[in-house]
């Protein structure tokens, strides 16, 4: 024997080795079923990582569009907190403030919104979204389609002007405020005026890549910087929160559509923008609102870039990601139920 | 023996951290001699033992001391002493049970065991009758009588004996010390296991961070066989398998699929698909028993976890109390919150110490500050991990959210029936959600409503 063993222990455990059955004695040690261990992450672990993958691309927006776009990002925020806490009050839940999903759902709602809508505009928006995207449906895990963006559809709905019109080019908060307070978006260039006006809008110094990538350019709040989203975007696949699939099948179907009707350039020109990453990586794999197994993810990521890509072509609005994704939401149990995981093997069946 | 690639099996599974060092390097040490040993008649599947000695007996270590009946095995007493009145004593797993309960008293006298120099010959009916007098039971865990496993039906048609040296559950070291420091005992075991049930194969399953231990074994293999081969019982090979370090790699049938490629089919047996699966702490009792006519009388108990102030492998006489292993590793550190028997992941919390090391108790770990499931549980959030980890592509989370609004019999499609509880979902849910009881419950409600006819 190695060690002191002979020597009495230090802590002996509240035992009398002959005595038996002492019943309900003070319960020291804790009956659980296992397993004992647990994975480190949580679900809201996982959300607050979404939020902080986010929050460069939401204060970038905020600094290069101004006062004004702070003003939307905290009021879409108070509003889904307000209503998050409101709900579990009104319907006796528990507090549910702390694991970050309604934060996330203001903080994206925030980035989808035009930089100069009124802030209290977006203050009704997070409340929307909140109280009717998720809590009337039973709360986190049982929403049907992804709260921000019931939160933008609705403010789409009930204030078209301010939200088709709200698009400013860049206004520092430093500086002289620009001229143009009303700016085409490179999509809506492109609709409107096709591409050379597209490339036109966002051509700073001869070239278009830096407004594209860094985001000087009329925009909503959070989809200005590529880079910054895509830097969020890769925190969330090394963390293993994301799997690339469901974007990398929003990119492959909306390359597909753009690349059949307008040609590689505007196809380009529609994979650049920032909304389309912001939604393939941070709405379209929101975890209760898409497909979970692989299978169904890319029919899922599929459907949402060619809806996408359909919509800005020949529909009404010049960014289509987000009634793509709505529309998706709805696939979800379909793809469900259709996509399942293959047994490993069936009672009575051969090897 | 290959290293090239690593064999795993083919779907899910996770990688909890392994917290083998702490005792991984620590070689087996015998905890001083106990002052009583209590002896549940029950501690295997089957039908408890009867006791064949009576109050103040004195007994000899090895003597036998309660009979199996057709589906048990037999108790012998693990130290020398004075038989105490039959009693009602605590129990692991059935909460209180009749033990055997001796006292430690005059000079520690062993019987003797005496070798017989025909071992490796002897017939089937006799091996398997020498097993079963040693009251083997599955060393792994599961505490099955090892004489059953290895009856084979008469139709049974086996071609390979996996021998079980994954030791995939976090921080257990006693398999891997005891194939480091008994490597000839694991191997003649394994090979006296294999002419038994008349395979000409052993594979000897390993999880790539114990192959310090595949050196020895692989000796120990080319001298076992060399030996055999002159006593004209050959004809079987030996072979060590690296697999992946995965959870649960040490399952029958995660193990079967990972060396054999075949997968056993759900609420089947491995022997199903032509395979045997033992553990390596097994074949070192059934070399014992077979060689020596030795019965099983101590066992390997990985002592570990953060809440132990010295961790160690202990060899502990079957019957010792767990607070006289306690004592033997320096004590518990006081924020201790759990004892588990067996791994962190399949098993079972004790609500006490003065409970009697079992046939079946292969760890004991003990984990401090709060574990899983004491804060409760979210909602599904769907986020697909459990279907991921479940390594037979069952799906814990349908099972859950029916079970949560009381739609138990709509639970069947997604597999409960088929769940053998490994734990993975659980381990992985962000939520925290219970899922492997909801599968627990799912399966036994779903058994109970075929019974009763009110399923199909």
């Amino acid at each position: 024997m190695t060690g002191p063993t002979d020597q009495p222990a230090i802590a002996p455990a509240p035992v009398a080795t002959a005595q038996p059955a002492e019943p309900e004695a003070a319960p020291r040690f804790v009956i659980a079923p296992g397993p004992h261990v647990h994975a480190e992450d949580s679900t809201a672990r996982i959300m607050w990582t979404v939020n902080a993958a986010l929050a460069p691309a939401a204060l970038w927006g905020a600094f290069v569009f101004g006062a004004g776009a702070a003003a939307v990002l905290l009021g879409s925020l108070a509003g889904a907190l307000g209503a998050e806490w409101l709900a579990a009050r009104a319907l006796r839940r528990r507090a549910t403030l702390s694991d970050g999903s309604a934060f996330c759902t203001g903080l994206l709602l925030a980035m989808t919104l035009p930089p100069q809508l009124p802030g209290w505009a977006a203050l009704l928006g997070g409340a929307f979204a909140i109280a009717i995207g998720k809590a009337i449906f039973g709360g986190l895990g049982f929403n049907l389609f992804n709260p921000a963006l019931v939160g933008r559809a609705f403010l789409m709905a009930s204030f078209p002007l301010a939200m088709t019109s709200g698009w400013s080019g860049p206004r520092p908060w430093f500086g002289a405020p620009l001229d143009a307070v009303t700016t085409p978006t490179p999509l809506a260039a492109l609709r409107e005026h096709g591409l050379a006006a597209a490339f036109h809008a966002v051509t700073t110094a001869g070239s278009p890549w830096p407004a594209l990538v860094l985001g000087f350019r009329p925009g909503s709040l959070g989809e200005g910087s590529v880079l910054l989203l895509a830097l969020g975007a890769a925190v969330l696949l090394a963390r293993g929160i994301v799997k690339l699939t469901i974007p990398a099948s929003v990119f492959a179907g909306l390359a597909l559509v753009t690349l059949a009707v307008q040609g590689p350039s505007a196809a380009a020109l529609h994979l650049m923008s920032g909304g389309l990453w912001l939604g393939a990586f941070f709405m379209a794999t929101d975890y209760v609102t898409s497909p979970s197994m692989r299978s169904g993810q890319i029919v899922f990521g599929l459907v949402i870039g060619a809806l996408t890509g359909i919509i800005r072509i020949f529909g009404g609005y010049p960014e289509g990601i987000c009634y793509a994704i709505l529309i998706a939401n709805l696939l979800v149990p379909a793809l469900n139920l259709q996509f399942r995981p293959r047994r490993v093997a069936l009672a009575g069946g051969t090897p | 023996m290959t290293t090239a690639t690593l064999r795993t099996f083919g779907r899910g599974g996770v990688h909890p951290e392994p917290h083998k060092r702490e005792t991984a390097t620590f070689a087996i040490v015998d905890v001083p001699p106990p002052a009583e040993v209590w002896l549940p008649l029950s501690q295997h599947i089957g039908e408890p033992a009867t006791p064949i000695v009576g109050k103040g007996e004195l007994v000899k270590r090895g003597q036998k001391i309660a009979e199996g009946g057709a589906t048990g095995v037999p108790l012998h007493a693990t130290i020398s002493g004075k038989v105490k009145p039959l009693d009602k004593r605590p129990h692991p797993t059935l909460v209180s049970a009749p033990a055997i309960v001796i006292a430690a008293s005059g000079e520690p006298a062993e019987l003797e065991w005496i070798e017989d120099p025909g071992w490796r010959r002897i017939d089937a009916a006799e091996a398997l009758a020498r097993i079963r007098e040693a009251g083997i039971v599955g060393l792994g865990g599961a505490a099955f009588p090892t004489f059953r496993k290895l009856q084979l039906p008469p139709n049974a048609k086996v071609d390979t004996l996996v021998l079980n040296g994954a030791e995939c559950e976090p921080y257990l070291t006693s398999d891997l010390r005891t194939m480091l420091e008994q490597p000839r005992e694991v191997v003649e075991g394994a090979l006296a296991m294999a002419r038994l049930v008349r395979v000409p194969r052993v594979l000897l399953g390993i999880e790539s961070d114990k192959l310090v231990a595949a050196p020895g074994l692989v000796a120990a293999a080319r001298e076992a066989l060399r030996v055999a081969a002159l006593e004209g019982v050959g004809g079987v090979s030996f072979e060590v398998v690296p697999c992946e370090v995965r959870y649960p790699q040490g399952a029958e049938k995660q193990l079967v699929e990972s060396l054999t490629g075949r997968r056993v089919p759900a609420r089947a047996l491995p022997l199903a698909v032509g395979v045997v699966v033992q553990n390596v702490a097994t074949a070192v009792a059934i070399h014992d028993a077979l060689r020596w006519r030795k019965p099983l009388l101590d066992r390997v108990v990985t002592v570990t976890g953060p809440g132990i102030l010295e961790p160690r492998n202990l060899r502990v006489p079957i019957g010792t109390l767990l607070s006289h292993l306690v004592s033997a590793c320096g004590g518990l550190r006081d924020d201790t919150t759990r004892i588990v028997a067996g791994g962190p992941m399949m098993g079972r919390t004790l609500p006490r110490l003065d409970l009697p090391v079992v046939k079946g108790l292969n760890g004991l770990v003990f984990l401090t500050g709060r574990g899983p499931l004491e804060t409760g549980f979210g909602p599904c959030i769907s986020c697909g991990r459990c279907l991921e980890a479940c390594p037979l592509g069952l799906e814990p989370d349908q099972v859950s959210v029916r079970l949560e609004v009381g739609r138990t019999l709509e639970t069947e499609p997604y597999g409960p029936l088929d769940c053998y509880e490994c734990g993975s979902c659980s381990y992985v849910c962000p939520s925290d959600r219970p899922l492997m009881q909801f599968m627990q419950v799912a399966k036994s409600a779903l058994r109970r409503a075929h019974e009763t006819g009110i399923a199909r």
